[in-house]
């Protein structure tokens, strides 16, 4: 999962929380609210009652010891005054029942207790538990839709906000890891952020680019100075060689040592040829400009490598249409990938074996399959077999130093084609290569 | 005929020098860019092997020189930089071939062969081996009149190279370089070379059998001619 997604999953589940902790509590919360707010009414309507009494006079209230009491026509609230025993002495504010006009009715109460003139009296106001708890659910209604608002806009604000912040992020990741083809790195670009996290990322990862173009840079200079340094020597012994074997005085016996020698020679310039080609393009020094058929390529292949085949009885099928061209590759190359391809299906197949040669459009991807019916290769060896100078299976008949898959590798990778190998132990090998579509 | 030899590698120069000799070449050999200017401008030769790795001339300038003091001579481009820029500069500077290096004396002696019948305008060059005729040109080979249509591209290659280096014995490794040379594989040691000799012999035997393609036994294959 990309991190900004879970960022804002993470903060819309967080805040889902806490709206339904607010939505639980809500109703206490208002009720605690509710009656708070009425309680400081009723001290206030407590303190206006005390200076009505000490300006007027508690006698304007009380005559003849009856009580006073006043209430609204729906009970909704009622005040009192009566004369209390002269222990009493109170100052609370709490619910209570009480009879009026046969209706029971629930109130919240303030008592309070005071002397005037001699006198205990104590004073009640009481407003009903109902219109108290009244306004509750409205007040409940809008807090919670003023909240809902507020998260709304808050996991707005944080997805815009993350999606700014990480945008170097994604950028770093698209252009600097997915973005590039291994080993073809491209050119540097900063990513602009002012995140100093992302900076270092990127710093770091174009330094570790770097150094792996280095490296890579280095190994390819170094086959490539190699393999033309060696070339000279080979040369001049070739040519020794070559000059001593028509020399009349020279007998046969040494003239078989020579041909060992000749043969020794041959491969090591077979192996200094195939890395400096190997090399060659790597640096990209070939020429991307022919359009071949390529039903007429694997013919010409088949053409060279026949005799291979006559050798073991190996029967050859091209399924190609003869429409299939390619564009702008380079045919010496591609040439030498097939050659190469089915070189290694004859070379490890059966006596009577094999190969198939089938070429197909899947949308606008050109596929060719090479299919023998040979030995196959292990499933945990198949990711080393384009490994240079890796040999994991034991050829027949000949002698060959392992580079026949690296050089199919090379060409494929220089012209774009992906490589897919799927092997059966016994029953054979399929090597399916997809051209890109610029090709076809 | 008159070569140039141009290469600074001086025992390379020295063996070449033998083998054209004996291959009755007059050759003069220059081991420096400098000198083989000099004697470009003063001489006129019928082959110019020029080496593009001097050290102290660029040798497509010495190419250059060839063309302008030296029109009718073939120039060959030897190699160790096998670069394909260098392939196209070369060419298209009016170099008639190009070997990399390394590369068998033989090779560039047919080379230099195929470029003397080019220049010469030798419209058929044809060998008669016993009752068998072998044009050259036309890649034919006939028996009485009749062609052997069956040999092959590759296994008249070979009947034709065996056929420029004729009396003298050829190795395996000689002859698959010169028809598998191109090819970039990492077999060595074939014995193909011995399949495709079969196989001439095969088609040619139906017609008569060809005793002047001898194997000469654990070392290759000869064609006998007087």
């Amino acid at each position: 999962m990309k991190l900004q997604t879970k960022l804002t999953l993470f903060n819309a589940i967080s805040k889902l929380v806490i709206v339904i902790l607010f939505v639980l509590l809500l109703p206490t919360l208002i009720k605690n609210i509710n009656q708070t707010y009425n309680d400081n009414r009723m001290r206030k309507q407590q303190d206006k009652v005390m200076q009505l009494i000490k300006s007027q006079g508690i006698g304007y209230y009380i005559q003849n010891g009856e009580g006073y009491g006043s209430y609204t026509l729906l009970k909704e609230e009622y005040i009192s005054l009566d004369e209390a025993d002269s222990s009493l002495s109170i100052d609370t504010i709490s619910n209570h029942k009480r009879l009026v006009e046969r209706d029971t009715i629930e109130y919240r109460i303030l008592s309070h207790t005071f002397k005037a003139g001699g006198k205990n009296y104590l004073l009640e106001v009481g407003k009903s538990v109902n219109t108290v708890g009244e306004t509750n659910i409205a007040l409940q209604s809008i807090a919670l839709e003023v909240l809902l608002g507020m998260i709304c806009l808050t996991i707005l604000a944080d997805l815009f906000y993350s999606n700014y912040i990480l945008k170097p992020l994604g950028l770093i990741i698209k252009t600097k890891l997915i973005g590039n083809k291994f080993p073809n790195f491209g050119s540097y670009k900063k990513v602009r952020t002012t995140t100093s996290d992302f900076q270092y990322l990127d710093k770091s990862i174009h330094e570790m680019i770097q150094a792996i173009e280095g490296a890579f840079h280095k190994e390819r200079e170094f086959i490539s100075n190699a393999s033309h340094e060696l070339m000279t020597p080979i040369s001049i012994l070739q040519s020794k060689i070559e000059n001593m074997f028509n020399r009349d005085e020279i007998s046969d016996d040494v003239k078989v040592r020579l041909l060992e020698m000749q043969k020794i020679l041959n491969r090591l310039k077979s192996i200094t040829k195939t890395l400096l080609l190997i090399s060659q393009i790597e640096n990209a020094q070939f020429l991307k400009e022919d359009t071949i058929g390529i039903k007429n390529l694997v013919e010409a292949v088949y053409q060279e490598i026949s005799i291979r085949l006559e050798e073991k009885n190996i029967g050859f099928k091209i399924l190609i249409a003869e429409d299939f061209t390619l564009e702008q590759v380079n045919r010496f190359l591609l040439f030498n990938m097939f050659f190469n391809l089915v070189n290694n299906a004859i070379k490890y197949n059966k006596v009577n074996g094999d190969i198939t040669i089938k070429g197909f459009k899947e949308a606008d991807r050109l596929i060719v399959q090479v299919t023998d019916s040979g030995i196959g290769i292990a499933e945990e060896q198949v990711s080393f077999i384009f490994n240079r100078f890796k040999k994991f299976r034991q050829s027949m008949e000949q002698e060959s130093f392992g580079l026949g898959l690296p050089i199919v590798k090379s060409i494929a990778d220089f012209h774009g084609i992906d490589i897919n190998v799927t092997s059966t132990i016994n029953e054979g090998t399929t090597f399916t290569l997809h051209f890109p579509p610029a090709e076809v | 005929m008159n070569v140039l030899i141009i290469e600074d590698e001086k025992s390379l120069a020295k063996e070449l020098e033998i083998f054209l000799s004996t291959n009755n070449y007059l050759c003069e050999i220059c081991y420096n860019g400098k000198t083989a200017s000099e004697k470009i401008a003063i001489n006129l030769y019928d082959f110019i092997l020029i080496d593009l790795g001097l050290p102290d001339y660029e040798g497509l300038d010495l190419l250059k020189e060839a063309k302008k003091h030296n029109p009718e001579a073939a120039c060959i481009i030897l190699t160790a930089r096998a670069e394909v820029y260098d392939r196209i500069k070369g060419l298209d500077l009016g170099a008639d071939d190009y070997l990399p290096k390394p590369f068998s004396m033989l090779e560039l002696q047919s080379r230099m062969q195929a470029i003397v019948r080019r220049k010469f305008g030798l419209k058929h060059t044809i060998v008669t081996l016993g009752n068998f005729v072998i044009d050259l040109n036309d890649r034919t080979i006939s028996h009485n009149s009749t062609e052997v249509s069956t040999i092959t591209k590759k296994e008249f290659d070979l009947i034709a190279y065996l056929i420029m280096n004729k009396n003298r014995t050829l190795t395996r490794p000689q002859l698959s370089e010169h028809i598998w040379g191109s090819l970039v594989n990492d077999d060595y040691d074939s014995n193909y070379i011995d399949v495709h000799i079969k196989n001439i012999r095969k088609k040619l035997s139906a017609f008569a059998p060809p005793d002047w393609l001898e194997t000469v036994r654990g070392l290759g294959y000869k064609i006998k001619m007087s």
